[in-house]
């Protein structure tokens, strides 16, 4: 009986399949079916808003102590970086730089500290740089105890690790407007913004380390008559100080992407502040420039944060010789920054850089883009007509109300749709008949979608379809959870623009994945386009996000379209980083002996490699649709229409019910999708008998 | 608490030492400044003839919402441009409660509407009177809009007001969202790099408008006032005019009453920010520097603000 249409799963299927058909044929009748009444939408968000103001009257005062107990650490980290002459930051930083990994970095990182100050933006560098000074050890504090905690008793990782999962999620916008009415307004907001972003990496990195812990190193330390304490901090700790660090590494570098997100409610004149600036002036050559500057600090910090973890396991070794060394070092430090302090003050010019030295090479970047958008007008209004028609389009209405005269030439007869259909299910069951039951039922599902289209069809089917697919792939659990997740996007009405979020982010992690897959393929069996691919990847991942939208604009217009690119560009960055990864930490062994049994290089990649790679080439698929996710609360900047807009509205009009509502259904499709792909990604390796990290 | 407890020895003490002179107490005078270069200038003017009084200023960044919440709870004291089309209903709230005072109008007349590059005048004869829209909505067409035209209207966060107008004069547009200032400008920009059309709803002062020409859609005359949600395609009227308000804390005027007095009396014409806003938009000069200059041309104005 198995793989006949007969089957109990295929059965279901084909019933789901049928209900949707008639839900469809129904849908002037059943209109409740198809969209979800009005009436009975639960007014979630009113409640919200009116909690929040019964709990502020109330409990304001606590928060706002809190912010003002914050405020000081940071108007003392800014006092001091302001109050040292540039050169003096400079030469700490570059020192830093060198102990860490050596004459190389420390070089990049004076030209990169150099550039700030010659844009003449150094004043607000630094403001940045005291907000980052000042959240991430608070994040890595709070993230490390939370950590010890979640290790140690079970009962409280299961508390931890769905509240992560949240912080994570939840766009960042959503919850910017309740920090803000909680904690009042200033730079603090900035600060508790990036440290909640930004302490659960280290959560996760501090309880994966912990049970990293080789067996052999605890035992060997009870037996050698440890206590419970020593336990920890001196044996269990440095063995998974590798992790520990690179946990600080992910913090850093949350926490710097969100004093960005942060500067949109302002606060604090920093550098994410001049970049807003000149975005809203639509000033490309000046937002790329100054945005440059964040993507600099980024890699700066990235870079000696990621070369002490790798020192690291030089440094346990801790003899009394390194240690003299550091406090030479520490002398050293001290004694040239005195002289440089001393000699700036004699030349002013090292304390203050003055504005008219300042270089403005803005103009030529932005007289680049206008030739270009010039000269290449009609290409790129061919590319944008294209897509939209033939892709963008039928996966939003569906082919019904796409296809007609003006877009696609022609008007769709009977005899197209009959084609249609029939092509389809032809196809369809010559699957069934080769015991492919999962295709025949994809190709089903997809006719019937890309008929009617992704914002057309029935939410109650939608909702089935996805909940038996969580169901197959996952289990009860899953489906439970899936089923509640999108039921609670529908009761609260928002399902419209979930639709539309989805139909934006899943055309580009398609696309994303296909191609950057593909890259990273390529990637991985040549070296000279890994090395182009690297840093534009690095770049990508570093520059703050906003920065990208406004060139698109400029070439593509206001919409989805250049939406949908903007995604593209930020997501296609993993799948392109997990593929090349995959492949080429493949078992040498594996390799090795399909050579020797004579498969070609065709053979060996689609039928061995790929497939090998495969669990962590879902991974990456994972990553790239977190990454969509993120980026489409970007998008709403330039006018679309989703989840993602209602966030930003609910930021913008001061309406944190609705604003936050729609945050939490996003996460919720993060998190559904995220539990799916990794589900899969696990059981193919386990299938594999293969482990991933 | 705190802020409370601080007016209140501002108050005390302010009261006893100096009861008629200013500044009546040390304690820094929050003033906002926001992300339009418009707003840069008048900021700085208040900031600079409170400085000139003897107080304390500070001045802190905020967005145009979130400056509301911190205005309300005294983290900002005050803000001299407040646009009441695009407030959200949180600003409504705060005032009718009492947490944000207005202090009156500055004095800009600000305009708004659709525009469009003078070039399009010629690919639709008939502007700049609306009902040439009809007619040519095509020549404003694109891809995505077929058969109808393309209107950028204001970012949805800003309300929908030229998509219900355009649904209520029956017009052939399709109304898109702008998103944000920055992809509106970037839209208008790369529009004009390439003559291509482009039809925006937009607003005034604005800086573009010393860089670039526009013209505006022009409507039927109203005697007085427009009301925007009955306008039919004959009569047409186009849209309300905002007003633009400056604000403070509550408690300002019991705190810095001389402040308070200024700030009221306060105008500041288009003419003036106009030319302000081509200073540093356009020649590239530090914003304080324009206003420190405007400041030193304008005494016998604002010495009767100050009495």
């Amino acid at each position: 009986m198995k793989n006949s249409i007969f089957e109990k799963n295929t059965l279901t299927w084909i019933g789901i399949i049928f209900i949707t058909l008639i839900l469809l044929i129904f849908q002037d009748k059943w209109v409740w079916a198809s969209k979800y009444p009005k009436d009975l939408i639960v007014p979630f968000s009113d409640w919200i808003n009116f909690s929040m103001e019964k709990f502020i009257e109330q409990f304001g005062w606590f928060f706002l102590s809190i912010s003002w107990l914050l405020s000081w650490p940071i108007i003392g980290a800014q006092w001091l970086l302001h109050s040292l002459p540039w050169i003096v930051v400079i030469f700490l930083v570059c020192f830093i730089a060198y102990l860490s990994s050596g004459v190389r970095l420390a070089l990049f990182t004076l030209s990169a500290t150099f550039y700030m100050v010659l844009i003449g933006y150094w004043e607000e560098s630094m403001n940045t740089l005291a907000l980052v000074i000042i959240s991430v050890p608070m994040a890595i504090f709070i993230g490390f105890g939370l950590g010890v905690w979640g290790f140690f008793s079970k009962r409280a990782e299961k508390v931890i690790m769905p509240i992560l999962d949240i912080f994570q999620t939840v766009p960042t916008f959503a919850y910017l407007l309740p920090i803000l009415l909680l904690f009042g307004f200033g730079t603090v907001v900035g600060l508790i913004a990036s440290i909640l972003y930004s302490f659960p990496p280290m959560v996760r990195n501090t309880i994966l380390g912990l049970n990293r812990v080789p067996d052999h190193i605890i035992e060997s330390a009870i037996m050698s008559g440890a206590n419970s304490k020593q336990l920890f901090w001196q044996a269990m700790l440095p063995s998974c100080k590798k992790q520990i660090l690179l946990g600080i590494n992910q913090s850093t570098m949350a926490a710097l992407s969100m004093v960005i997100i942060a500067a949109i409610i302002g606060g604090t004149a920093d550098i994410g502040w001049e970049v807003l600036y000149y975005i809203r002036k639509a000033e490309v050559g000046q937002s790329l420039v100054v945005g440059l500057v964040i993507a600099l600090m980024a890699i700066i910090i990235d870079r000696i944060t990621s070369g002490f973890a790798l020192n690291s396991d030089k440094a346990v070794k801790g003899s009394q010789y390194l240690r003299n060394i550091r406090l030479n070092y520490l002398a050293f430090a001290i004694l040239v920054s005195i002289l440089l302090f001393i000699t700036a003050s004699f030349f002013q010019v090292l304390a203050d850089w003055p504005y008219n030295l300042s270089i403005w090479v803005s103009s030529h970047i932005n007289d680049f883009f206008e030739t270009f958008v010039k000269t290449f007008k009609t290409e790129i209004k061919l590319v944008k007509k294209y897509t939209l028609f033939f892709i963008m389009l039928p996966t939003k209405i569906g082919f019904q109300q796409a296809v007609s005269p003006f877009t696609w030439g022609f008007k769709l007869e009977m005899f197209h749709k009959i084609f249609y259909f029939m092509s389809f299910i032809l196809v369809a069951f010559w699957f069934l008949k080769n015991k492919k039951n999962g295709i025949f039922i994809f190709l089903l599902l997809l006719m019937i979608f890309l008929y009617f289209g992704l914002t057309n069809m029935p939410w109650l089917s939608l909702l089935l379809i996805y909940s038996f697919f969580a169901l197959r792939v996952g289990g009860y659990k899953l489906a439970l959870g899936t089923f509640l997740g999108l039921g609670f996007i529908v009761i609260v009405g928002m399902w419209p623009e979930a639709m539309i979020s989805i139909y934006l982010c899943g055309i580009a992690v398609v696309f994303c994945f296909i191609v950057g897959t593909s890259l990273g393929i390529w990637a991985a069996h040549n070296s000279v386009v890994s090395a182009i691919v690297r840093p534009i990847n690095d770049t990508l991942q570093t520059i703050p996000l906003f920065v990208i939208l406004i060139p698109f604009v400029m070439l593509f217009k206001i919409g989805d379209f250049t939406g949908l690119l903007a995604i593209i560009i930020y997501a296609i960055v993993p799948s392109i980083r997990y593929a090349e990864n995959g492949i080429r930490n493949l078992p040498s062994e594996v390799i090795d002996a399909s050579k020797m049994m004579g498969s070609t290089k065709m053979q060996l990649l689609f039928l061995v490699k790929i497939p090998l790679a495969l669990p962590v080439i879902m991974l990456g698929l994972n990553q790239t649709i977190m990454y969509g996710i993120a980026m489409l609360v970007i998008a709403a900047l330039i006018g679309t229409n989703g989840l993602e807009q209602i966030v930003f509205i609910g930021l913008t009009d001061g309406n944190m019910g609705k604003g936050f509502i729609a945050g939490i259904s996003m996460a919720i499709l993060a998190m559904i999708v995220d539990r799916i792909t990794k589900t899969v990604s696990k059981k193919r390796s386990e299938a594999l008998g293969l482990s991933i990290k | 608490m705190i802020l409370r407890t601080l007016i209140f020895l501002g108050l005390f003490f302010g009261n006893i030492l100096n009861a008629s002179s200013y500044p009546e107490n040390n304690d820094p005078i929050k003033v906002t400044i926001q992300d339009w270069t418009g707003q840069h200038f008048s900021t700085h003017v208040a900031a600079g003839l409170l400085k000139e009084m003897g107080y304390n200023v500070e001045i802190v960044v905020s967005d145009a919402i979130t400056q509301h919440p911190a205005i309300a709870s005294g983290n900002i004291n005050l803000s001299t441009e407040v646009w009441t089309n695009n407030v959200g209903d949180l600003y409504d709230g705060l005032v009718d409660k009492g947490d944000i005072v207005v202090v009156g109008e500055l004095g800009l007349s600000p305009k708004e509407g659709w525009i469009y590059p003078p070039y399009m005048e010629e690919r639709c004869p008939g502007l700049p009177d609306y009902k040439a829209l009809y007619e040519c909505a095509q020549a404003f067409g694109s891809a995505e809009t077929f058969p109808k035209g393309r209107l950028i209207t204001y970012p949805a966060s800003w309300g929908t007001r030229s998509r219900d107008m355009v649904a209520s004069i029956e017009m052939p547009f399709e109304p898109i969202p702008g998103g944000s200032e920055g992809a509106m400008v970037a839209e208008l920009k790369s529009a004009l790099a390439a003559e291509e059309p482009v039809i925006m709803m937009f607003w005034q002062p604005h800086w573009i408008f010393a860089a670039y020409d526009f013209n505006w859609v022009e409507w039927n005359p109203t005697d007085g006032k427009c009301i925007e949600e009955s306008q039919k395609k004959d009569t047409a009227c186009g849209f309300e005019q905002a007003k633009v308000q400056k604000v403070v804390s509550k408690g300002f005027a019991d705190k810095w009453p001389a402040a308070y007095k200024m700030f009221n009396a306060m105008k500041l014409t288009n003419a003036d920010e106009n030319a302000a806003i081509l200073e540093v938009d356009e020649k590239g000069r530090k914003v304080e520097e324009v206003a420190a200059e405007w400041i030193a041309n304008n005494k016998n104005v604002w010495k009767n603000w100050m009495n």
